[in-house]
């Protein structure tokens, strides 16, 4: 119960000082815009052809700008010096981790929602039928990128290049999400048969299982390190 | 209580501190002094299990410095240099936010006693950002008073104080004094230490040597 306080009071910080501040998002969502209208610009694709690659560009463009909310996430816990206090709590430093997974988690879900309507205006795409397992694979590698990279902001943040150390580490872990990502997201927006990307969905699945127990159990020692 | 032995501490081939015996009994304020660079907050860090001796151990409570930290956590607060107070947030706010991470839910009435007790009672719904640095140094006393810690750990506690701030401090001090608290404090202010203290030690190339609390007058110590 103690614990289950601990990660309602991390998200309920999270969010109270992201709704004032307006940073994190805010930064998240203006970089996905250019990533996105940069590679509608770059590219004259027909439906049929954006269905191609548009699920890669969207992972691309979805993976990096979770690594700013990532990287932002534990950076913003250096101001007066709060990781100390964070690292003093008496608690299991597990519930520190899932509340701060649960925050990232849903900050980079958010943007995704919101940057969504921009693919399917930007590449003329037709998804009505697939919306819902479309939500299904965003829920699913959202919470792998940020089960994994919650533990590696936490590990990076005291780094002097933190910067650049958190996408050089995180994005050779989390490969197995994106290869999963964009095949399921690619036979979704084709509206192939759930059973043709079934085994994508059960990868991602999988890998959200194992890191985030790993990572659950690892962020101690980080924490005390 | 507080029980040090042999601490030593170094980073790579530099020697911070060097074998600190040290003992501070419930009911007792230590102070700490030395030089910058002495090793006054590596020692405080220690003890507040933010870091990991190189040699030696400690107790805390009778508890493994460690083997037992989230035991001596709980009962130990560390006043440090960073206020540990989030920009964003207001006072109501962050206090509710620390306290409820160490378990603690303290109600309205509580709050408002402490901030009204460190004279920032009228601020309370101002974000923390917008602080100046001794009110966030009194927020900060204000989260400690709320927590009632058997052991409390400052760190140049009276940087940024102005006189009433000191005051409120040391009265606070006195207050965990009288409950059997136990205090060990580093500091550089001879003169607002002195009523406070009980015994009192320098840290001179990672060595400490107690020294008597009278000698806190004496201005070449350091």
């Amino acid at each position: 119960m103690t614990s289950f306080n601990v990660i309602r009071w991390i998200v309920w910080k999270d969010f109270v000082t992201e709704l004032r501040s307006r940073e994190t998002i805010s930064s998240m969502v203006f970089f996905a815009l250019i990533v996105i209208l940069i590679f509608s610009f770059s590219f004259s694709m027909d439906q049929q052809a954006a269905r191609e690659v548009i699920a890669g560009i969207m992972w691309v463009a979805f993976a990096f700008t979770g690594i700013i909310g990532l990287g932002k996430s534990f950076s913003s816990e250096l101001q007066n010096d709060c990781l100390e206090a964070l690292q003093m709590v008496p608690e299991a430093k597990g519930a520190i981790y899932l509340g701060k997974v649960a925050a990232n988690f849903a900050f980079m879900f958010l943007v995704e929602i919101l940057l969504f309507p921009m693919f399917v205006i930007l590449f003329n795409l037709e998804v009505v039928e697939g919306i819902s397992i479309l939500l299904l694979i965003f829920f699913l590698a959202t919470l792998g990128l940020s089960a994994i990279g919650t533990l590696f902001s936490a590990l990076t943040v005291q780094i002097r290049a933190r910067e650049v150390m958190l996408p050089i580490l995180l994005l050779p872990l989390v490969v197995p999400v994106m290869i999963a990502a964009v095949e399921a997201t690619k036979g979704a927006l084709n509206g192939d048969p759930l059973a043709m990307y079934e085994q994508w969905l059960k990868l991602l699945a999988v890998y959200d299982v194992v890191f985030t127990v790993v990572s659950f159990w690892m962020f101690e020692f980080v924490m005390d390190s | 209580m507080i029980a040090c032995h042999g601490i030593g501490k170094s980073y790579g081939h530099f020697q911070v501190l060097h074998d600190v015996n040290l003992t501070v009994a419930e009911g007792e304020c230590f102070a700490l002094l030395g030089p910058n660079g002495a090793g006054k907050t590596t020692l405080l860090k220690i003890l507040a299990t933010l870091e990991r001796p190189s040699t030696g151990h400690y107790e805390i409570l009778g508890m493994h410095g460690l083997k037992d930290k989230d035991a001596i956590r709980a009962n130990l607060m560390f006043l440090a240099h960073g206020t540990h107070l989030y920009d964003e947030l207001n006072a109501k706010e962050n206090l509710a936010f620390a306290l409820a991470l160490r378990g603690q839910h303290p109600t309205d009435l509580e709050v408002k006693q402490a901030l009204d007790r460190v004279a920032i009672g009228a601020f309370t719904d101002m974000k923390v950002r917008y602080y100046s640095a001794g009110m966030k140094k009194r927020l900060a006393l204000a989260k400690a008073m709320l927590a009632k810690p058997k052991i409390l750990l400052l760190d140049e506690p009276f940087t940024a104080l102005d006189t009433a701030g000191t005051d409120i401090l040391r009265e606070y001090v006195r207050e965990r004094l009288s409950e059997n608290g136990t205090v060990l404090l580093s500091t550089h202010d001879y003169d607002k230490t002195r009523p406070i203290a009980g015994r009192a030690g320098i840290l001179r190339h990672g060595a400490l040597e107690e020294i008597a609390v009278e000698a806190l007058m004496s201005d070449d110590l350091v």
